[in-house]
């Protein structure tokens, strides 16, 4: 059988280049990465949810401030070990300007999550989250997500997945440093 | 020249093969999922039952909670089938799951299921159902982790035929062989 050598080279080019991608895509993946949309330096959009004492709470009126959003479920692991860190970043960086928000993704009842916050001693808001929200922020299809927003509401960085303590510090920090707001201080 | 068109073709093949691979081999891009192996049609006389075993496969790097998870805010891999008329599924059969940590909680054994797991039941037709075919539905639900993320709960389609036989006592059947005999 004549093999043609141009369409094995195609053939090949492709291979090689598709192994490239996949590779380079695996090592940006890190852990747990989702096939969201990138909404890191864009404006985060805004929304209304209800938190669990049953306030509307709006995302952008936290304007001026850096905002650490959080989408979590009750029977997310990894989001158990994330939490205890927020309630001391929220203790340690609140006083600069952080609010740490988490919206629950969960099918389960609000007073369920209330009981599951309230076990790991939360000090921060804590919203019940809703498909549409999350569609808005790329679609968070891993949890846990994690959006840095600066003081202008501008999101600086995401994390899937569990990360390490020291890169949430890191990004906490970059959020509270980013922004008119902050410029304005100065 | 002939060969063109089938060239093309089997270069089309190779071409969607690796990228399915390329897509697989990402960890960003490869979503959880359990698989269920093929089921054969099961048969079964009216009056008597049947087990059916369904055997379900976890991607490697993920696991998923057993039926019985150890904390009350886990969920729980369930099957829930709605059977025919008639047709009673009874005795639905989970595998014990692995005690594994993880990184995420290295401290506090999770109660999983990963690799190949099965669950079984038992299919009664009633004595008074028609004999033929009947179709089986319903769903595995299930939630998936790897060692660093959580994806939402799942819910993989089941589905098998249940062949109701109308001879209660097949002839020349010896009860000593009976596999409920010495039981």
């Amino acid at each position: 059988m004549k093999r043609n050598p141009a369409a094995l080279f195609f053939v090949a080019a492709v291979v090689a280049a598709m192994l490239f991608v996949g590779f380079h895509s695996a090592r940006r993946a890190g852990s747990g990465n989702s096939d969201s949309l990138d909404v890191t330096g864009k404006p985060a959009p805004d929304f209304t949810l209800d938190s669990l004492d049953g306030k509307k709470i709006q995302l952008s009126s936290y304007k001026g401030q850096a905002v650490l959003l959080n989408f979590w479920a009750t029977w997310c692991g990894p989001c158990k070990i994330e939490m205890p860190w927020f309630v001391d970043l929220q203790k340690e960086y609140g006083p600069q300007g952080l609010q740490i928000v988490g919206v629950a993704m969960d099918d389960a009842s609000k007073d369920e999550i209330a009981k599951f916050v309230k076990e790991m001693g939360v000090n921060y808001t804590i919203l019940l989250g809703k498909e549409a929200v999350g569609q808005e922020y790329g679609g968070v299809n891993v949890l846990p997500t994690t959006f840095f927003i600066d003081r202008d509401g501008k999101i600086v960085a995401r994390e899937f997945g569990l990360q390490s303590r020291s890169l949430f510090v890191d990004n906490i920090k970059k959020s509270l440093s980013q922004g008119r707001a902050v410029q304005a201080q100065k | 020249m002939q060969l063109m068109p089938r060239s093309k073709s089997q270069l089309a093949g190779v071409l969607l093969l690796f990228a399915a691979s390329a897509l697989a081999q990402s960890p960003g891009k490869k979503s959880p999922s359990v698989t269920l192996a093929p089921i054969d049609p099961v048969s079964v006389t009216r009056g008597k039952g049947a087990e059916v075993s369904l055997h379900f496969r976890v991607a490697a790097g993920f696991h998923i909670n057993s039926n019985t998870p150890k904390s009350e805010f886990l969920i729980p891999t369930a099957l829930k089938m709605d059977a025919p008329t008639d047709v009673a599924l009874t005795k639905t059969s989970y595998p014990a799951g692995k005690d594994m940590t993880f990184p995420f909680a290295p401290d506090e054994p999770l109660n999983v299921y990963t690799g190949d797991f099965t669950i079984s039941m038992m299919v009664r037709p009633l004595h008074t159902v028609q004999p033929g075919k009947y179709a089986v539905h319903g769903d595995l639900k299930y939630q998936a982790c790897d060692n660093a993320a959580c994806y939402p709960p799942k819910h993989l389609p089941v589905e098998f035929e249940v062949k109701v036989l109308k001879n209660a006592t097949p002839a020349g059947r010896n009860p000593a062989q009976s596999p409920h005999a010495h039981r």
